[in-house]
């Protein structure tokens, strides 16, 4: 069965940032698609994430940006510190002159996840969200996809598209394996209310604070930067022997990891109440994307460090490429239409995953003469990664010969 | 598939992911010093070859490699070209 874009089915597993983008994306394209997400309920994970201009670009064209500017806060700068003494290594002005935004024609935004993920399903037909349903296994059949939920559901689908997170189930179908790894780095992290952190210099800007071993990240969120998020990095457990991605530890860890830090950081990680460590775990660069009528996408495809804050918008990016590729696919089987999706995404994505790892062991370096050497190298941030946030989908698609979004004025 | 072939499926794929002449690329060269290919294009190159040849290129391998000859012995090695 070809793909005739008028009956085509679409299943989408998870309503994570990328399943939920790639159904509007879809539905910009006229492709309902149906969402299946294993909770009960969207109640998207106490924690916040940064939007850049690449994927900000996308949901302006949807008409989503004024909802998710008025739940979010634009950092003033960009500054590295000093573990300890808290100097300013480096600063680049986000808002300040409305640089960012002239230079990558969108905004930045800090934003909590549970706000983006009411502002993408409020826009989503709800008739398609099927929540409960945790799917356990897909069966290859002649013309579809049979999908198995653990709720007894059974559908069947033309196109199954995996949005299921770095430890993907789908991802174990396309390749046979469970190619999640530890990377040997664990957070914590905590929202916190800013008026609470009497210490912190520039509470509203987006700040690195690098040293031994450890670095702390945080960014302001909400309509008026209420809330400071933050995600404070260590290099232990050196192995994670927890089944999921969590694990509880004792309540004086966190605080204890950033012994002899800036008050600052120490303040801000006693503030955040809950003694919860989160493995980083990244996705091994895969061959393939996909299987027969399966293909997956976002952190189930190429997981990453966060160090760039670009695992939700790679996703998103994913999601808009993958669906102008499905509507534009007229009589192309699955498998001709997922190959040129993975070749428009593969590189792009590989890049900025091994770019997250190379930057992970730099945030982390002692003082020293090779701390010193990346000194001068964050101080060059805004125009070593200017590539990660110009890149416009929609014109990468057109150089593909794939049609842009209806109303995608292709430049910005 | 004879040798030489192998290596100008290698510097071929190689030059046109990089955007250099083909007919300047040596194996005896050195990939960031005689080439000036930096780890992001680097990365552009072993997508194409990974693509070209169907074999993973983990980064640990790549990141090591210093020379043409290198990346051409790891294909060796990998059994996907002659040696």
């Amino acid at each position: 069965m070809g793909m005739a874009d008028s009956q085509l089915r679409v299943a989408i597993i998870g309503a994570g940032i990328g399943g939920l983008s790639l159904g509007l994306a879809l539905q910009e394209r006229g492709i309902q698609a149906d969402v299946f997400e294993q909770a009960p309920e969207l109640t998207e994970i106490g924690a916040a994430i940064a939007l850049s201009a690449n994927s900000i670009r996308e949901y302006t064209r949807l008409g989503l940006t004024p909802e998710l500017a008025a739940n979010s806060t634009v950092p003033t700068e960009l500054i590295y510190r000093h573990w300890q003494d808290g100097s300013r290594i480096a600063a680049t002005p986000v808002q300040e002159d409305g640089w960012y935004e002239k230079r990558f024609g969108a905004p930045y935004f800090g934003i909590h996840r549970a706000d983006l993920q009411k502002t993408l399903s409020a826009a989503f037909n709800p008739g398609h969200l099927h929540l409960g349903c945790r799917i356990v296994n897909l069966v290859q059949e002649p013309d579809a996809v049979r999908l198995e939920f653990a709720n007894g559901r059974v559908e069947r689908a033309d196109i199954v598209v995996g949005a299921d997170g770095v430890r993907s189930t789908v991802r174990r179908w396309v390749t046979g394996a469970d190619d999640a790894v530890y990377s040997g780095t664990s957070a914590f992290r905590g929202i916190v209310p800013t008026e609470n952190l009497r210490s912190l210099p520039d509470p509203h800007a987006i700040q690195f604070w690098m040293g031994p071993d450890a670095h702390l990240l945080h960014y302001a969120i909400g309509g008026h930067g209420e809330s400071v998020n933050f995600f404070a990095v260590v290099e232990t457990p050196k192995q994670w022997l927890h089944p999921g991605s969590t694990a509880e530890v004792h309540e004086e860890l966190p605080v204890a990891s950033f012994r002899g830090w800036h008050p600052a950081v120490t303040e801000m990680i006693q503030a955040a109440a809950s003694p919860v460590s989160w493995a980083l775990f990244t996705v091994r660069p895969l061959l393939r994307w996909y299987r027969d009528r399966v293909v997956i996408l976002g952190d189930a495809a190429h997981g990453m460090l966060p160090h760039h804050g670009q695992g939700a918008n790679t996703s998103i990016e994913d999601a808009f490429a993958l669906a102008a590729l499905l509507a534009d696919a007229k009589g192309d089987t699955p498998d001709i239409t997922f190959a040129r999706f993975q070749t428009l995404r593969r590189t792009r994505t590989r890049k900025i995953q091994r770019s997250a790892q190379v930057t992970s062991s730099l945030l982390h370096l002692p003082d020293g003469p090779a701390a010193q050497q990346r000194n001068d190298k964050v101080a060059r941030v805004p125009q070593d990664f200017s590539w990660i946030h110009e890149y416009d989908t929609q014109l990468e698609l057109q150089k593909i010969g794939c049609s842009p979004a209806p109303s995608a004025t292709g430049t910005h | 598939m004879d040798q030489n072939r192998s290596l100008t499926d290698i510097t071929t794929t190689l030059a046109a992911a990089a955007g250099i002449n083909p007919a300047d690329v040596t194996p005896d060269m050195s990939i960031a010093g005689d080439l000036d290919i930096d780890s992001l294009t680097m990365l552009e190159v072993i997508v194409a070859l990974e693509d070209h040849f169907g074999l993973l290129i983990p980064d640990d391998e790549w990141s090591r490699f210093t020379t043409v000859g290198d990346l051409a012995a790891h294909l060796e090695r990998a059994g996907v070209v002659a040696s």
